[in-house]
């Protein structure tokens, strides 16, 4: 009794185990407040919100065509094939199916990369295409799989007695063999379409700009902060994908009804053959109609003139997307990633041809260096002229001639300090160096910014390649080490606001934020100079629309639209007309995010080093943080 | 019996390194109940699926009617297979099964409906259309697979191993069904099996075969009484195989003794082997017999016993309806005409292929 009990408990645990998380996610979905950390309420408006937001409805149809498309042609092929490893004898046999087995077991990120490469290699443009041919590829298996085990339990003499018959071998199969393999088949095509449904980094590594799966999309979204429509969307993709198992494993077996033989489950197959030959092909009819309807009357502008444009993440107001689709007609397809340098081995593989990209200094360098853009021709960008000279100016510093590159946001770095704890004036890094803020100084976790303040305030490049000058910066490093209370990247901003330490390194987009919160806090860029980043606009070389890559250069340069740009990313803005137009007077003449050319005197943008440099530079910075 | 319907010419079909039929010749003639009978791997199978398309020959001929029909596919052959493990549709009903190569033909609705209430008339199964294969026992599904086959009206019907699935009572009826079936039908038949009673009992002609070739062919009588190789006496019912010595013609030494026998033309004291079938030798009086023995073994069998006897060093298998205990002396005695003298094989290889037609 007590022992049954036991047992009970443990399996209850272990579910219990299992589906927390999935039955969070599924509360969530209905929580009417927008914060996961408050409970408002029963209230099912994210699933209607979820339906509202085009985007996502976008990606869903792509999701389900793409997995009902690949599922249907990995079917037929994985059949066929199938068929043929069957009819082989056994050595070829075992060795065809170890083959196909291979992707099966391959990781996933190994056969998305090595997709993406193909493609690449092929010069086939990644897109919609793309991932159709990778899910099929890596579905053929399953079907294979499924198949099999049905064409073995056939009666190989079935098919010859339909021969023998009078039918032909095209007869004899679809007639005679086929229904027997038919649950093998569905359920193969099930398992398919389940795979490609769930498929994430596959998708991710083959798909091109403006094609997103429901996986790929929700990544992307998760990348801003998840929002409850997230909630809806995976409980609503869980639920399908539990049906799908579901009628996997209740597909018509026919050893089943020779087993038993009962009327009962007699009635249970012919209901699983009525859903199987109507009610499941019905229901891909009308979503295949239905979406392509939707995705149809939503996307007429896909077949006309179009830029892509490949930008940071969050790092434009949407609203100047709309904008200039609806000035100048021309469809933006818009497309994000994370760093430099996730965005330049994409650039240089050439496998997208991205018309608009938006590096940051050093990796514009880098770019032109290795010939991968095209020059801009500044008659078509006559907003030019409202981009301010200094920064045009530093922004030689990476592209000498001003032919490449448009300047679209930048910032400096520098140090926020807290007016309560630190009385004397800061207007030098040597600061970071005082022994009276022993574990009061925060510094940045990151090799380039921590060397280069220290380059800055020794007087040196903060691009020096000097060995000597680096090890100095070295020993200097280590010495201040004591200082340090802690080496990290985003926590400074958190850790000032909060008073827990006086000095901080810091990024200028920052500082301010961090001022709102806590007005004790104030941002200097020393005297000794500092690095000033800037994002640009440049034009891929293989670009195909390089000419509405232009209008939307000129377009993101007109005051009005730099304007709008600033109060969604809050970014420095390198247009003084634009600048003028911030209503907010403080805003407006904020020193942080508008420097004065004295404080850029002695500022610098990072260059790209090179390899061998770059690896000098982790070098001693692991000796640094080793001590 | 009439003109050859099938004749094969010099067959020969290998898999890998292993020949299967070995420049195999036999014809089979129009009406004729024609057992391919030998043990498993003989090749008996092979050379039905040949007949029937579904393996090519590697070299020889298939002559169906006088046209070679060497490279026609299974599907425009003139006859139709009964396979071994039924193969019916499962997911048809039974009257579509029957009706499966009716409707390929393009028959009326009508010519097939008939067709199938005679057929299944023909096999004892009337009412049967609406259910499906799954719910027959497996004798009514061998009777659906043989109906579905015979509604096409071929010339032959190819049985491979028919009733093998079947347990024994079934068997001997289902063998009684097929004698009553070709009967009425009047067509050819060929089957294939390895039991011998099931060929001895239907066949009008029985092919012996063993590992690709033909070892004896002839009515069940001939095959039975007068095995033409050891190979042949063995594999039809029992037999006691004995080394000998043809002394000269009609006189053989066998057993330590000297007998009297019937067989002709194998020179003087010649290595021979004598068949005797159990059934042949009398148990007589100790003194009435030409050499003398003890039983060592008895079973009943029913309609008789089975005794082993031991004399002069072998052991004879004796079928007598009279029971001798074990221990008991016996005389043994045989009438010449059923001692039947064999060519002796040199190897094994020499004994399969050794005497062809």
């Amino acid at each position: 009794m007590i022992k049954s009990a036991a047992k009970r408990f443990y399996l209850i645990l272990i579910f219990i185990l299992l589906y927390a998380p999935i039955v969070t996610l599924i509360v969530l979905s209905f929580n009417s407040s927008k914060t996961r950390a408050k409970w408002g309420g029963f209230a099912g408006k994210w699933y209607i919100t979820l339906f509202q937001n085009q985007e996502i409805m976008n990606a869903l149809y792509t999701t389900l065509i793409i997995a009902l498309v690949s599922a249907l042609i990995a079917t037929i092929i994985g059949t066929a094939a199938a068929i043929g490893v069957q009819a082989m004898k056994p050595k070829f046999r075992t060795l065809t199916l170890g083959i196909t087995n291979i992707p099966m077991l391959n990781a996933d990120i190994v056969t998305g990369i090595s997709l993406m490469l193909l493609f690449i290699a092929f010069r086939f443009s990644l897109g919609f295409k793309t991932i159709l041919l990778a899910h099929i590829t890596f579905n053929i298996p399953y079907v294979i799989l499924s198949v099999l085990p049905k064409l073995k339990q056939t009666n190989k003499n079935v098919y010859e007695a339909a021969l023998d018959l009078g039918a032909s071998p095209v007869y004899a199969f679809f007639k005679v063999v086929f229904p027997d393999i038919m649950p093998g088949v569905f359920s193969g095509f099930l398992l398919a379409f389940t795979m490609s449904l769930d498929d994430f980094v596959i998708t991710h590594f083959t798909k091109g700009p403006g094609v997103d799966t429901l996986s790929t999309k929700i990544y992307s979204e998760v990348r801003k902060g998840i929002k409850p429509e997230m909630y809806a969307l995976s409980t609503i993709m869980f639920l399908t994908v539990l049906v799908l198992l579901m009628l996997v494993n209740t597909a018509p077996d026919k050893t089943d009804v020779l087993s038993s033989g009962q009327i009962e489950i007699k009635k249970k197959h012919k209901l699983s053959r009525f859903i199987f030959r109507k009610v499941v092909p019905t229901a891909i009819v009308i979503v295949i109609v239905a979406g392509g309807f939707f995705y149809g009357s939503h996307n007429s502008a896909a077949g006309k003139s179009q830029v892509i444009v490949y930008n940071w993440g969050e790092y434009i107001n949407p609203d100047i997307l709309t904008k200039f689709e609806k000035e100048t007609g021309i469809h933006v397809v818009y497309e994000e990633y994370e760093t430099n340098e996730i965005m330049y081995p994409k650039i240089q593989s050439g496998a997208i041809a991205y018309d608009v990209v938006c590096p940051s200094d050093y990796m514009v360098q880098r770019m032109i260096e290795n010939n991968l853009l095209a020059e801009i021709d500044f008659d078509k960008v006559p907003n030019i002229k409202y981009i301010d000279k200094p920064y045009m100016d530093q922004a030689r510093q990476y592209d000498p001639e001003n032919k490449y590159s448009v300047p679209y946001l930048f910032g400096t770095v520098g140090i926020l300090y807290n007016k309560t704890m630190v009385d004397e004036p800061v207007d030098s890094w040597g600061i970071l160096w005082d022994k009276k803020y022993k574990d009061s100084i925060l510094m940045q976790d990151s090799v380039r910014d921590t060397f280069g303040v220290t380059l800055k305030y020794l007087g040196y490049s903060l691009n020096s390649t000097d060995l000597d000058e680096l090890e100095e910066a070295k020993k200097l490093l280590i010495e201040q080490k004591p200082l340090v209370q802690a080496y990290v990247i985003d926590q400074v901003r958190d850790k000032m606001i909060g008073n827990e330490a006086a000095l901080g390194v810091i990024y200028s987009g920052e500082a301010l934020y961090t001022q709102l919160e806590n007005p004790n806090l104030e941002y200097v860029i020393p005297k000794e100079g500092s690095n000033l980043w800037i994002d640009s606009w440049v034009i891929p070389k293989n670009a195909e629309h390089k000419e509405n890559a232009e209008k939307f250069i000129n377009f993101l340069c007109r005051p009005d639209i730099a304007k709008m740009n600033y109060d969604y990313t809050t970014y420095s803005i390198p247009n003084s007309e634009g600048r003028k137009l911030i209503e907010d007077k403080a805003l407006r003449d904020n020193r942080i995010t508008f420097p004065e050319p004295e404080d850029l005197k002695n500022c610098e943008t990072f260059k790209f080093l090179g390899d061998e440099n770059d690896a000098l530079y982790n070098r001693l910075w692991r000796e640094v943080k080793s001590r | 019996m009439s003109n050859k319907l099938i004749d094969i010419v010099n067959i020969t079909k290998s898999y890998d390194e292993n020949i299967v039929l070995d420049q195999l010749n036999l014809y089979i003639r129009e009406n004729e109940f024609l057992t391919l009978l030998g043990p498993s791997g003989c090749g008996k199978t092979t050379l039905l699926r040949i007949l029937g398309g579904f393996e090519a020959p590697d070299s020889g001929d298939i002559i169906f009617d006088g046209k070679n029909i060497n490279s026609l596919p299974p599907n425009r052959r003139q006859l139709n297979t009964v396979f071994q493990k039924y193969a019916l549709f499962s997911h048809m009903t039974i009257a579509e099964n029957i009706a499966f190569g009716l409707k390929i033909k393009g028959k009326t609705k009508g010519y097939i409906q008939d067709k199938i209430r005679y057929a299944l008339k023909l096999v004892n199964l009337d009412g049967f259309e609406n259910r499906t294969p799954d719910s027959l026992s497996g004798g009514q599904q061998q009777r659906i697979a043989i109906a579905r086959a015979i509604v096409n009206e071929p010339k032959v019907l190819l049985l491979d191993e028919p009733l093998g699935a079947l347990d024994l009572k079934l068997r001997q009826d289902m063998q009684y069904e097929l004698i009553r079936l070709k009967n009425e039908l009047g067509i050819t038949f060929l089957y294939v099996t390895h039991d011998q009673e099931e060929a001895l009992t239907m066949s009008d002609t029985i092919v012996v075969m063993n590992q690709g070739y033909v070892q004896q062919v002839g009515t069940p009588e001939d095959i039975y009484n007068e095995p033409q190789n050891a190979f042949v006496a063995d594999f039809i019912g029992d037999s006691n195989i004995l080394s000998a010595t043809m002394v000269e013609d009609k006189v053989v030494k066998m057993l330590g003794a000297v007998w009297e026998c019937v067989d002709v033309g194998f020179g003087k004291n010649k290595p021979v082997d004598a068949v005797i079938r159990p059934e042949d030798i009398d148990l007589v009086k100790p003194k009435k017999g030409i050499i003398q023995g003890v039983v060592t073994h008895i079973i009943f069998k029913g309609v008789h016993y089975e005794m082993e006897v031991l004399a002069n060093n072998y052991e004879l298998l004796v079928h007598s309806t009279d029971m001798f205990p074990v221990g008991t002396e016996v005389g043994i005695k045989v009438d010449p005409f059923d001692i039947q003298i064999m060519q002796k094989p040199e190897s094994e290889d020499e004994e399969a292929a050794g005497i062809e037609e």
